[in-house]
């Protein structure tokens, strides 16, 4: 076991430190002189050395990297070229609102899934199995930016309910949240149905069923139970695309998070800054996956045999 | 020995068509599908009207006889737009796909197959790619190359094809070392032989169904990288960018959101639900 999770620990530092490299070559990738494309056609050639000088672009490579990773290590996220402050700064201030956009969104997402799944399971080729699956395949299949655009009509503009921009409040993350979970919901009832069905197969369940339990025991407290450990890992990893995901619906409800800043900024070449937010993104989605590697290992027992 | 080999393959087909024909909901996407492909070869022969004919005597009106899913902000007819947007993004998924999973599944084969250094290069190259959530990694590709439909599909594809590489190698890791491989290997058969005969057959199930799924998945993301202005630029009838220009005129032309997003929403529902035909017709565990 310690042993499993040293060796998770290790090939993700090993990510990391990849992905810290290729994130470093992103601005360095660009076809042709980089400092030119970012200043515009229309710079003139002053306006393009400041670019080179400000980005680091005319020291040795090798040393561009040093300063780059000790940057990093200080929280120096470099100088967004929009707004002329440090991206750090951008960051930390729109960064909790994603997060807790996030969260709410997992939260009712895997919980409704969940339920859905192992009803569709307990019912399986009933009508409540091919209502729950058609939700869950319609689901998988809606374009979000739809979603939220569908959500903003109905609840903002004809009802007035709810709002359909800004951070402001709870009633504010309604709708995006809404709009972000509505995917992994549908692939998390996809998943535990199929879990599910896979452990009601197995020889305990039998056992149970012929001890005479009832079937919500068995369902709830055995086969559940079991499908839970891969619900666990996948709801885990679903959390880290959700993240990724936020990039759309933050653009729909203009909403102030890390998502919109990326389209922003890719919108107005600002390379530090999207450098940093391409960075922020994946360290994100790499540390959720240790967690969830360690708590599989953690809350899986075949794991510590082996 | 060639003739047995045929009729061993074709009584699988005949098992796979068997499965595949009771998969109800799988048939009626394929017939959808071929539906929308003849709508893509043929929209502007359909197209009542034309995809940049202006109209401002007409601008932003609801559905009617005259235009079935209204008109546009400069009266262009909707209807039109949207079936020759069948076109653009079919082609996308298509093309974008087809180039992430050729290049994955010989990526994966060589990985697979050959192990060493290959694959660990190979391996950590997929750890990378996956390290990047979602659509983050087609972002950044379009920052690097610029908007448009053609860095789209490169970053569709880019973003599509570790899944395949992954998929293929462990495939390959399953039937290298099965008996019939290993007969064929010490009969002298060569690596490519080997690798083209019995490892990718093996494979090809999976690979299928993964194609068949990520098509769907790429044309929502190519939607969403031209909603958020990376992809297709005005006038092109693309699906993601038409909703996109449609959102300043919310609050009376809900049309132009509404129909761009059906038809995004049946062609990758109808991807979908082939996929899971597929995978059940192919699935050998699922025979009952």
């Amino acid at each position: 076991m310690v042993r499993y999770l040293i060796k998770k620990f290790l090939e993700t530092l090993l990510t990391l430190f990849i992905v810290t490299t290729a994130v470093f070559f992103f601005v360095r990738m660009i076809p042709g002189d980089p400092a030119r494309m970012i200043a515009g056609e229309q710079a003139t050639l002053e306006d393009v050395e400041n670019v080179r000088e400000s980005l680091g672009l005319n020291k040795p490579v090798p040393q561009q990297y040093a300063i780059y990773i000790s940057g990093l290590l200080k929280g120096d996220l470099g100088t967004s070229l929009r707004t002329k402050r440090p991206v750090a700064a951008e960051l930390s201030q729109r960064y909790p609102n994603t997060i807790k956009l996030a969260t709410l969104s997992i939260a009712w997402s895997a919980t409704l899934g969940i339920l859905i799944g192992v009803w569709s399971a307990r019912h399986r080729t009933k009508w409540q199995d091919y209502l729950g699956m058609t939700i869950a395949v319609s689901g998988i299949s809606l374009p979000n930016f739809w979603i939220g655009f569908m959500l903003i009509s109905l609840f903002a503009v004809k009802l007035h309910l709810l709002p359909s921009t800004g951070t402001a409040g709870f009633k504010s993350y309604i709708l995006p949240a809404l709009t972000l979970g509505t995917n992994i919901m549908a692939i998390l009832a996809r998943f535990t149905r199929s879990s599910m069905i896979e452990q009601l197969k197995e020889d305990y369940i039998r056992t149970a069923r012929s001890k005479g339990l009832s079937e919500t025991p068995v369902t709830w407290k055995h086969a559940f139970r079991n499908s839970m450990i891969s619900v666990v890992t996948v709801i885990g990893m679903q959390f880290g695309f959700l993240i990724g995901g936020s990039v759309v619906t933050e653009q729909v409800f203009a909403f102030n998070g890390i998502g919109s800043l990326l389209v922003t900024s890719v919108s107005f070449r600002d390379y530090p800054a999207i450098q940093s937010l391409i960075l922020i993104f994946s360290l994100h989605f790499i540390v959720i996956n240790l967690i969830v590697d360690i708590l599989y290992a953690v809350l899986n027992p075949e794991i510590q045999l082996s | 020995m060639s003739t047995k080999n045929e009729k061993v393959k074709s009584s699988r087909f005949q098992e796979f068509l068997k499965k595949f024909r009771k998969q109800k909901s799988a048939i009626a996407a394929l017939i959808v599908l071929l539906i929308l492909v003849f709508i893509a070869i043929f929209c502007y022969q359909i197209a009542p009207y034309g995809i940049n004919e202006f109209d401002y005597s007409s601008v932003l009106q609801k559905p009617s006889a005259a235009h079935w899913f209204g008109t546009d902000e400069f009266g262009r007819d909707l209807f039109s737009r949207i079936l020759c947007g069948t076109r653009i993004s079919l082609t996308v998924g298509l093309a974008a796909v087809t180039v992430g999973a050729i290049s994955g599944t010989v990526l994966g084969l060589i990985a697979g197959y050959y192990g060493g250094i290959a694959e660990s290069l190979i391996m950590r190259m997929c750890d990378v790619l996956f390290a990047f959530p979602g659509i983050i990694l087609a972002i950044a590709i379009i920052a690097i190359l610029g908007s448009g439909m053609t860095n789209v599909v490169i970053a569709v594809a880019v973003f599509s094809m570790p899944t395949f590489c992954r998929l293929v190698r462990s495939t390959v890791l399953a039937t290298k070392e099965s008996v019939y491989v290993q007969a064929e290997r010490s009969l002298g058969a060569s690596d490519a032989r080997i690798l083209f005969r019995h490892i990718l057959p093996a494979a090809l199930p999976n690979i299928i169904v993964q194609y068949t799924m990520s098509i769907g998945n790429s044309i929502m993301t190519a939607s969403s990288l031209s909603f958020l202005g990376m992809g297709a630029q005005a006038p092109t009838p693309e699906w993601g960018l038409i909703l996109s220009t449609g959102r300043t005129y919310m609050v009376n032309a809900v049309h132009m959101m509404l129909f761009p997003g059906l038809a995004i929403f049946i062609t990758v529902l109808c991807f979908n639900l082939l996929g899971d035909g597929l995978r059940d017709a192919l699935d050998p565990k699922l025979s009952e």
